[in-house]
């Protein structure tokens, strides 16, 4: 047979043929290899990711969410969402029955929604990442407990610190951080002088101004019992913080517009030189790196100023979870578990304002303090206080909290001129109808 | 017999089906759809959110019927008090102030002026502007330190002290009602105007000719031109101001305190909490103020048309 002969004898429709069974052959031989590979292949995954102040942090979970979906033949969809506006957009997929298979929350959230069963139990994916990574912290863990099962992954560690100007506060004599709210007080009132006042802490009704819980909790006061049901704001400790913040209130060294300030208040204010002391997660000292290296290098980071019951310095816990209503979940838990691998997360540290979660990450070089900002998030994650310590974290705690009680109540006093007791009156009577609610 | 039946029905079926009657199944199949959009879109939400608000509905769950607990809760609050003064306030301070300024400007505009085109677009402009720059832009101006406002007062030495706008009781209140005129009179001028130059200009002759004053002639021959007009733009602009959430959250957050807090502030913060029937309850505790408000106007409008 010569080859022009066997050229003819390979008709195209014999190639095509051909080539279809070798195609079916490799499909039929190689399907239980790649089902075992890729056992989520051709579904489809939507993620909403947590939007933070760092745009490469950002762009970072972005694609690593597409990577993984790559390389497991997952369609991702990756949202990105503000996480000044979570609330708003999970309540509303919440009701429209929108929701995403995968979603970033803050763990105030995720408590109160846990209990409208939002969220599936991912015991098995915090026991399996918590072992591959030396353990949780226990702060970390005993806030993330959540009755009837854990429904988030943490993710992240926030929390305040206390940035101060150091070239203003050395010039004036002051060479270390407060140690109490009173010498913070003193330090600020030396350095107030127009245009700079000197505590730029926020008493508006934003997420900022409910740092003032920890002040009033440093001063013994408590927002309900320690059974987590009976409102205990109006008591002498409330009363003692009470007159504190008043005494600072007419030293004038809160900066003017801190009642109304919203979240980005105190950042704005720091950054444009406007006060001395802010108290932040340290996206304020990411945003000078960039904006104002003199600023950044003038910056000093330590915990906050401790009370007369003591230091309260709570972390704030930001949580990956899963929806009930996903029809992924299975694909939701392995990304969930791939995000938490140290290749991902050492290097998104490395760009967001968080703090490890576990205790293996402590050995990521971010947190080998030389960055002053994550060495400080690590301190606050040893040796911080869990969120709502002394009062117990339960639902109603969160919803108080996100109802801004504590601000409102130092707004009647600095800006109303009630007494304090009418003030704590209110703020007692609004808290216990919300602690009655559960 | 088949015949019989088809030749005695179709009689029936032709006389039932008439052309008067005809036009009318064909006119209701035409606003069909209206109805359905409006039952769908206004009628439905509208009777939900009253249902919501008589119950403990959260987000996330289907909420217990709870009567009128809601609304004795918000009645207890001192906010909910401040969100109704503040509502009234604003509303009646920055209509009474729209209209001074809608009903000046236009009365000048009106006016053989050379460049009033060019005026009157210029007028405009608040309007045009989108709120969220127009409201955000106000809140520039009132900062404290860098704000435009204070800029000028210590520049020019008028005042030497920092005024912090937004941040004090005092001044929280004057400054979101400022900022809400300034974006709102244009509404009002240019209602205004088209009313003032729809009036026949003989009777301002005749007017004139019997010795009528200015002020009599504005009296007697503008005003009723221009009422109907006015009492329209009065019954818009209260709806849409009692209503607006932007210009208070944009500048104050309804802070300081609870200086400036106006019920669709106070709901927002009641989603924000995802407790959604006490948000519905303060929307539906809105409704008579602005039921009265209808009814005051349109039986006005009824009395003009009669």
């Amino acid at each position: 047979m010569t080859l022009q002969h066997r050229m003819r004898a390979w008709t195209r429709r014999r190639f095509m043929l051909a080539a279809s069974a070798v195609a079916l052959a490799v499909t039929v031989g190689g399907a239980p290899a790649m089902a075992q590979d890729k056992p989520f292949a051709g579904t489809k995954l939507t993620f909403w990711g947590g939007l933070i102040y760092s745009e490469a942090a950002n762009k970072m979970l972005v694609d690593a969410v597409n990577a993984w979906g790559e390389a497991n033949g997952v369609r991702t969809d990756v949202v990105m969402i503000n996480q000044n506006e979570i609330v708003q957009k999970l309540s509303a997929a919440v009701e429209s029955k929108t929701l995403p298979d995968a979603v970033d929350l803050s763990l105030e959230l995720l408590l109160v929604l846990s209990r409208q069963g939002v969220f599936v139990p991912i015991d098995d994916v915090y026991e399996a990442v918590g072992k591959e990574g030396g353990g949780w912290y226990d702060a970390v863990d005993k806030a993330s407990a959540v009755e009837g099962g854990r429904t988030g992954l943490p993710s992240g560690v926030g929390g305040n610190l206390l940035l101060r100007r150091t070239d203003l506060l050395t010039a004036a004599g002051f060479d270390k951080a407060p140690a109490s709210w009173d010498e913070l007080v003193a330090q600020s009132a030396a350095v107030t002088a127009a245009p700079v006042a000197g505590l730029g802490l926020a008493l508006s009704n934003v997420g900022d101004g409910n740092m003032q819980l920890s002040v009033l909790q440093s001063f013994g006061g408590r927002l309900a019992d320690d059974a987590g049901k009976t409102v205990t704001i109006k008591s002498d400790a409330t009363r003692a913080y009470l007159t504190w913040l008043k005494g600072a209130w007419d030293k004038g060294v809160f900066p003017p517009g801190n009642a109304t300030w919203d979240g980005a208040g105190d950042n704005q204010s720091y950054l444009s030189g406007q006060t001395a002391f802010i108290a932040n997660t340290g996206s304020v000292g990411l945003a000078a790196k960039k904006q104002d290296p003199e600023l950044y290098d003038a910056t000093a980071y330590s915990a906050l100023p401790a009370g007369p019951a003591g230091r309260i310095s709570p972390i704030m816990l930001q949580m990956r979870a899963i929806p009930a209503a996903s029809t992924n979940q299975a694909a939701a838990k392995a990304l969930l578990a791939h995000l938490a691998k140290p290749e991902f997360a050492s290097a998104y540290y490395e760009q967001a304002i968080y703090g490890p979660v576990l205790k293996g990450e402590a050995k990521f070089p971010v947190f080998d303090g030389k960055d002053p900002i994550h060495a400080g998030l690590l301190d606050l994650v040893e040796n911080g206080t869990a969120p709502g310590y002394p009062d117990v974290y339960n639902a109603a705690f969160a919803d108080a909290f996100s109802n801004f009680i504590v601000p409102k109540m130092a707004q009647r006093v600095v800006i109303d001129g009630w007494d304090f007791d009418r003030a704590m009156d209110e703020a007692q009577s609004q808290a216990q109808v919300i602690y009655d609610k559960y | 017999m088949s015949l019989s039946v088809e030749t005695s029905a179709a009689p029936r079926r032709a006389r039932w089906l008439n052309a008067s009657r005809r036009v009318h199944l064909f006119a209701y199949a035409m606003v069909l759809p209206a109805i359905v959009l409006i039952l769908g879109l206004v009628a439905y939400p509208f009777f939900y959110a009253i249902y919501v608000a008589f119950t403990d509905r959260m987000v996330g769950s289907v909420g217990n019927w709870v009567g009128f607990a809601n609304f004795r809760y918000l009645a207890q609050t001192a906010t909910f008090s401040s969100a109704i003064w503040n509502t009234i306030v604003i509303v009646l301070v920055t209509d009474v102030l729209k209209l001074l300024i809608g009903l000046g400007l236009a009365l000048l505009v009106n006016q053989n002026l050379p460049g009033r085109g060019l005026f009157r677009a210029f007028l405009m402009l608040p309007w045009a502007m989108p709120a969220f720059v127009a409201f955000l832009t106000w809140r520039v101006l009132y900062q404290p330190i860098g704000g435009g406002l204070n800029l000028i007062l210590t520049q020019t030495g008028l005042y030497p002290h920092v005024i912090d706008w937004l941040g004090q009781r005092q001044t929280a209140m004057p400054s979101v009602i400022l900022a809400s005129v300034w974006r709102g009179f244009p509404f009002w001028f240019i209602s205004i105007l088209a009313a003032l130059q729809s009036i026949p200009k003989d009777l301002y002759e005749a007017a004139r000719v019997d010795g009528a004053n200015a002020w009599e002639r504005f009296w007697m021959v503008t005003f009723p031109g221009i009422r109907q007009v006015l009492i329209i733009t009065t019954l818009l602009s209260s709806i849409w101001t009692a209503n607006a959430f932007e210009h208070v959250w944009l500048l104050t957050q309804g802070g300081p305190s609870d200086a400036t807090m106006v019920f669709p502030v106070l709901a927002f913060f009641g989603m924000q909490t995802q407790r959604i029937g006490e948000a519905a309850a303060v929307s539906v505790a809105m409704l008579p103020v602005l039921a009265i408000l209808v009814i005051v106007a349109t039986s006005m409008l009824q009395k003009d048309e009669d």
